[in-house]
């Protein structure tokens, strides 16, 4: 039973460092953006395939693929905000609808670009660091787990002791009052949109090679980060931070001791129960952040 | 719109015209064709989208079928040779779209038969089926009803050859004594969980636990492998599920420590899946679809053309692609052939009559119309099916089994599973 409760501990910590990456990043861009990036989901999806165009097809080196795939989504993060958010940005729902746009142009444009099946990505490493005989950690997603802790703590350290990050922040919580501090809203929306769909775009290039990269992907990804950040509190990073490590231990542990079908319910009602108990979610507050 | 149309020029002469051709057409599919001219068949699967791999590849193999027959001169009818020509329609896995589609390719297309990967797609299109009378195929048994005259499953009865793996595996390896299962909560998982429970019990192998359903949207498989293996199983069994979850799930297990036995519906593209374990790890991985370079389809029981042939054809054409549904639509084109011949004629009632007329040539060998406890009517084709092992890398056939065989010994307890997961035709909504 020790080496069941070890075992699916560490999955929980492989699943929360992935979950938390791809909300962290919505989170941020909502804060900033005020923006709800439907095509989230895509960008986490647009990282995978980015290693699967470069490590799997043209053998670029592992980590090499996915510091690309990391810049290329994060350029996409770029062209979404000159695109799509900035010009619509006095239209509440215009955001929001142009992302679901261009979630469908991403996923027409995979399909285009490698067909509709499940791509095949040979493994980064097949090492195992092996506690026990049933209590083992593939070194492959250790690299997730190790990447969420070191971007996050990178993001934490920008947004509380940097010039840039206080930016940031500012512009999240009064743009008007930011702005007629000399900050540029433009320049505060472009960071937010390359760190946001940066995030995204590192979770779907390092978890590649451990999941079935297929045009779809990002669907189920999306959903999770939508309960996460309504439990953590719309706009609140360190709210996401604790939703996604609360979302995925729940839902770990309820599928390896009930079933998978039952651990989405649980995390459903435990989005619901959060909800009425406290409609910001667990840090939100009635503003944004 | 109408005057818009009209102004264009459409006369009403033009329109009546047109009106009574397509109303002809549609009322006699095929029935109206010149000797020589091109019959066309329907087809009718999902090319896009989440599913669009027991779709794509079927018309892929159906193209080769087609050049290969034209080739050989076409298909004899009554009134001379006709050449094949295949017209395909997207139907994503939409029900509204697949009826879209049925409509399009009886009404303009002038089809004489449909082939569908079925499933979700077939309530969307019954209304058609009933209202012109089309002979349609499906690959998913499940389909069919009482209801469903003018539907036949004459390739794979999904998921009853499941049985044959179990029985070969009970006898062929009799140390393992227990096995657990997962499978995706949908309409193809659950009547294989049932089709599983079945032969497990009927083998005398002990299920560790209940069957782990989990979502169709799950990702990350860790969770599942950790809880399938907590209890030491002899077997893990993957049911039918999508290769999507058998390639991460079989990676789990690996990377997990798992070292015993896995039986698996399908192990499609399973070089990739040895690229991410190793050949050891996958040595003895059982299921049920042969690469057909297998030197067993060359013996005197197999009903299909040159497989030898037609997998490096397919494999020239489409490499790396080659799955379960490459063979199994010009399968049944080789079955809907031999009955048209038979009948001289390619309407579907008459191709529909000499079809079930005696025994069909399966291509895994002679088979009987049978289905009514399971379906509620005779129009699904079994007899024998390959149980298929790995071995060095490889698949290879390890025996034919007979389905009617099994049933006719364990059918109570396929039933009594069915029946525990609402998975009996009069069970279904």
């Amino acid at each position: 039973m020790l080496d069941l409760l070890a075992q699916t501990g560490l999955n929980a910590v492989y699943a929360a460092s992935y979950i938390s990456l791809v909300a962290v990043g919505l989170v941020l861009i909502f804060g900033v953006m005020g923006v709800i990036n439907f095509a989230h989901g895509e960008l986490f999806m647009a990282g995978a395939y980015a290693v699967v165009a470069l490590y799997a097809d043209l053998n670029v080196p592992f980590f090499a693929a996915v510091a690309i795939g990391l810049l290329f989504v994060g350029c996409l993060g770029l062209l979404m905000e000159k695109a799509l958010f900035r010009p619509l940005k006095t239209n509440p729902l215009g955001g929001l609808v142009a992302s679901i746009g261009f979630l469908m142009i991403l996923q027409a444009l995979a399909v285009m670009g490698f067909g509709v099946r499940m791509e095949h990505i040979p493994p980064v490493t097949q090492e195992v660091i092996a506690f026990t005989d049933k209590v083992r950690l593939p070194v492959a997603r250790l690299y997730v787990i190790v990447a969420a802790v070191v971007l996050l703590s990178a993001l934490w350290y920008f947004l509380k002791r940097t010039r840039f990050g206080w930016a940031l922040r500012a512009s999240a919580q009064d743009p008007e009052a930011a702005a007629l501090q000399g900050i540029s809203i433009v320049q505060t929306a472009k960071i937010a949109m390359f760190i946001g769909a940066g995030l995204a775009g590192i979770a779907g290039a390092l978890t590649a090679p451990l999941v079935s990269v297929n045009p779809h992907m990002g669907h189920s990804v999306i959903v999770t980060a939508f309960i996460v950040i309504i439990v953590g509190g719309v706009g609140s990073l360190e709210g996401a931070i604790v939703a996604s490590i609360a979302y995925a231990l729940v839902h770990t542990f309820v599928t390896t001791f009930y079933d998978g079908v039952l651990a989405d319910i649980v995390g459903l009602s435990l989005m619901l129960v959060v909800l009425i108990v406290k409609p910001t979610g667990l840090f939100g507050s009635a503003d944004r952040a | 719109m109408i005057s818009k149309i009209v102004k264009s020029g459409l006369t009403r002469r033009t329109f009546l015209k047109s009106t009574a051709v397509t109303a002809l057409s549609a009322g006699l599919p095929g029935a109206s064709r010149a000797a020589g001219s091109t019959i066309r068949i329907g087809f009718l699967a999902p090319l896009t989208g989440a599913v669009a791999a027991w779709g794509k590849p079927g018309l892929d193999g159906c193209q080769i079928w087609a050049e290969r027959v034209n080739a050989a001169g076409g298909i004899k009818l009554g009134d001379g040779s006709h050449e094949i020509e295949f017209v395909s329609y997207d139907n994503e896995y939409d029900p509204a779209k697949a009826r879209t589609g049925a409509t399009k390719l009886i009404r303009e297309d002038g089809v004489s038969f449909i082939m569908m990967l079925g499933g979700d797609t077939w309530p969307g299109v019954q209304p058609v089926a009933d209202k012109t009378g089309m002979l349609f195929s499906t690959l998913l048994p499940s389909d069919l009803s009482p209801d469903t005259s003018t539907l036949i499953a004459p390739a794979e009865v999904h998921p009853i050859y499941n049985v044959t793996g179990v029985e070969w595996l009970a006898e062929n390896k009799p140390e393992l004594k227990t096995a657990v299962m997962c499978a995706q909560d949908d309409a193809l998982g659950l009547p294989s969980v049932a089709t599983y429970l079945a032969a497990f019990e009927a083998a005398g192998i002990e299920m560790l636990d209940a069957p782990l359903l989990f979502d169709p949207a799950t990702t990350d498989f860790a969770p599942v492998v950790t809880r399938l293996i907590s209890k030491d199983p002899d077997i893990v069994c993957l049911d039918t599920c999508y290769s999507d979850y058998v390639h991460p799930i079989a990676e789990q297990l690996f990377q997990q420590g798992f070292k015993g036995q896995i039986i698996s519906c399908t192990a499609d593209f399973y070089d990739q899946m040895i690229a991410k374990t190793s050949e050891e790890f996958m040595e003895g991985f059982v299921f049920q679809f042969p690469d057909f370079d297998d030197p067993a389809l060359n013996g005197s029981n197999i009903n299909f053309t040159d497989p030898n042939g037609f997998y490096a054809e397919y494999n020239r054409r489409h490499p790396g692609q080659w799955g379960a549904v490459s063979w199994e639509y010009a399968s049944i084109m080789d079955l809907w052939k031999a009955a048209a011949e038979k009948a001289g004629s390619a309407s579907p009632d008459a191709v529909a009559a000499a079809m079930k007329d005696g025994k069909g040539k399966h291509a895994f060998g002679d088979a009987d119309w049978w289905g009514t406890e399971l379906f509620g009517i005779d129009n699904a084709l079994v007899g024998d099916w390959p149980v298929v092992a790995i071995e060095q890398g490889k698949a290879r056939i390890k025996d034919f089994r007979s389905i009617p065989d099994w049933y006719a010994k364990h059918g109570d307890l396929l039933v009594k599973h069915m029946q525990a997961y609402d998975q009996m035709w009069d069970q279904r909504s």
